[in-house]
């Protein structure tokens, strides 16, 4: 494909030029240079971190203690854990329900499928970028310090954390849908809200609940995780038994999470198997 | 809807579009096309014929020279003055152009759009009156019965009658129907070819249609426009278009592709 021109004067004279078999391309490098780039920057990583790998060997017999404790929940401590883990999943309830609810108007700002005005969309990108590069811990940190330890911290955090990550996930989902429809209500008068609402919506709602469902489960793994430093949940009973010590009791705590999570990871894919066909 | 007989005229004059890249569109096209007319356009893929249409409802700008339907003067028109000509204008696409994950009532309803207010579109609260417009329009077109099914359950056709549907609820002066049966079969294609026809008759709107085969050109249209290379090489009715005119537009004598060469269905 050069000019028109030449490709017209070329099919002119075609017949054995057209039908000759083409060299092989050389691309055998290309997959040696990755592997050798991939090889690299490992090796220059772990040199720079000076990671020991004798030391797992040389602090054995501590871990053997510790996981011989971790190997036996103590359920006795169960009742004590209902408050903190009944906080971790309203926690993980009440983020994803106020996070998923910003994260809709903002993800049809944030695709140019669904936003034709180029300084809002800029905005909003940038924005949501700088919101999902903080990781869910600091979040945590920064409003354990400003509104002080407690759930409200943990839902402020996970509302943030999670609109970066629905604005990305369903903006790059509207980037990819059949824009028929939506067409369709442009060239009949409407407004791009309009063309939006009725034509769009429907088709990315199944994409948004199915992705609402895995933020739900990773809200759950999170909140427990920010509770660590003080946002509420399971979070903060880890933090309160590991400094006594209490590895039976630790055990029963992360027995409760995996628990909780495989149940929502079925919950998760029925919904989905129903919701998207 | 007729009451105003020249708000639905089409005038062409010296009409041009140039696509970026220099590529030429419409090269100074002069047409009046008056309410009621049945137009096909035909030409060669590439000739202008999409291009032609697609200016009517400013889906495709113009670079050169006027077009003005009805009141509207379609050079730079924009934001809402855009929007109340595409209100007036329907629109048919090859692909269907439906939601395909909602009812077939919520499409026909995308029609009320250019109507309805932005708080009644956010909420989904249509007017009882403009659900009762979108289930007449599905009766005319004979579809009524699946008002509640989802759009991507029905086959071609049927979608292409809700597509048709869907422009009939806007209450449309015009309608342009972009290659309509291009990916439908034969027998289909005479159903929305005629769903279309009778549209025109019984309530008077314009239509005006590109289509690739000729016979379903001459069988429908009244008036056909044959454009060569963006520009217009025939004008006139249908029946006075015989094969030296067709050789005209096309540059070549007819073969068997050119035809769809099927017997219309009958129906009772």
């Amino acid at each position: 494909m050069t000019t028109l021109t030449a490709g017209g004067a070329d099919a002119g004279r075609a017949g054995s030029a057209l039908n000759r078999r083409p060299a092989r391309p050389r691309t055998w490098w290309k997959p040696v240079l990755v592997l050798a780039i991939v090889v690299g920057a490992t090796a220059w990583a772990s040199a720079a971190v000076g990671t020991d790998p004798s030391a797992l060997w040389r602090n054995g017999h501590n871990a053997v203690n510790t996981l011989t404790q971790l190997f036996q929940p103590d359920y006795s401590f169960f009742p004590q854990t209902l408050d903190a883990l009944g906080e971790t999943v309203q926690m993980a309830v009440i983020g994803t329900a106020i996070g998923v609810a910003i994260s809709l108007p903002l993800s049809f700002l944030a695709s140019r499928a669904t936003n034709p005005e180029r300084i809002s969309y800029r905005v909003v990108r940038f924005v949501m970028n700088v919101v999902r590069a903080v990781p869910d811990l600091l979040y945590a940190s920064i409003f354990v310090t400003v509104i002080g330890t407690g759930a409200l911290s943990g839902i402020v955090a996970l509302v943030l954390f999670n609109l970066g990550i629905m604005v990305k996930l369903i903006s790059e989902a509207l980037d990819g849908i059949d824009r028929g429809g939506q067409q369709a209500a442009l060239a009949s008068g409407s407004t791009w809200f309009g063309a939006n609402r009725v034509a769009v919506l429907p088709e990315i709602s199944p994409a948004f609940l199915s992705q609402t469902i895995y933020v739900l489960e990773l809200n759950i793994r999170a909140s427990t995780v920010i509770g660590l430093v003080g946002a509420g949940g399971l979070g903060m009973l880890i933090d309160k038994v590991r400094t006594f010590y209490e590895y039976h009791y630790l055990a029963l705590i992360i027995f409760e999470i995996l628990v909780l999570v495989l149940a929502l990871d079925l919950l998760s894919s029925y919904v989905r198997s129903k919701v998207v066909r | 809807m007729n009451e105003r007989p020249d708000a639905a005229r089409i005038r062409f004059d010296n009409a041009s579009v140039t696509y970026p890249g220099g590529q030429a569109g419409l090269k100074n096209v002069n047409l009046a096309i008056e309410p009621g007319e049945f137009v096909a356009v035909v030409g060669l893929s590439g000739a202008g014929k999409s291009t032609l249409v697609r200016t009517i409802n400013g889906l495709v700008p113009i670079s050169g020279g006027e077009i003005t339907v009805g009141e509207h003067r379609l050079r730079g028109l924009s934001g809402k003055r855009l929007r109340a000509l595409r209100g007036e204008v329907g629109m048919i696409f090859q692909g269907f152009n439906l939601a395909k994950r909602t009812t077939v009532l919520n499409n026909v309803l995308m029609g009320r759009l250019h109507a309805s207010p932005t708080w009644r579109t956010l909420i989904g609260a249509w007017r009882a009156d403009d659900v009762e417009l979108a289930m007449q329009a599905l009766e005319r077109v004979e579809i009524v019965q699946k008002a509640y099914v989802s759009a991507s359950d029905l086959s071609g056709g049927q979608q292409q009658r809700v597509a048709i549907a869907r422009t009939l609820a806007q209450k449309p002066k015009i309608i342009l129907a972009d290659e309509p049966v291009a990916s439908l079969d034969p027998p289909t294609s005479h159903v929305v070819m005629r769903d279309l026809q009778r549209i025109n008759q019984e309530l008077g709107i314009t239509v005006i249609v590109n289509l690739h085969f000729l016979d379903l050109a001459r069988r429908y249209g009244t008036r056909l426009i044959g454009l060569r290379a963006g520009e217009v090489v025939y004008d006139g009715t249908a029946a006075d278009a015989d094969e030296s005119v067709f050789e005209a537009i096309y540059g070549r004598s007819l073969t068997a592709d050119d035809v769809l060469d099927a017997r219309p269905v009958e129906l009772s």
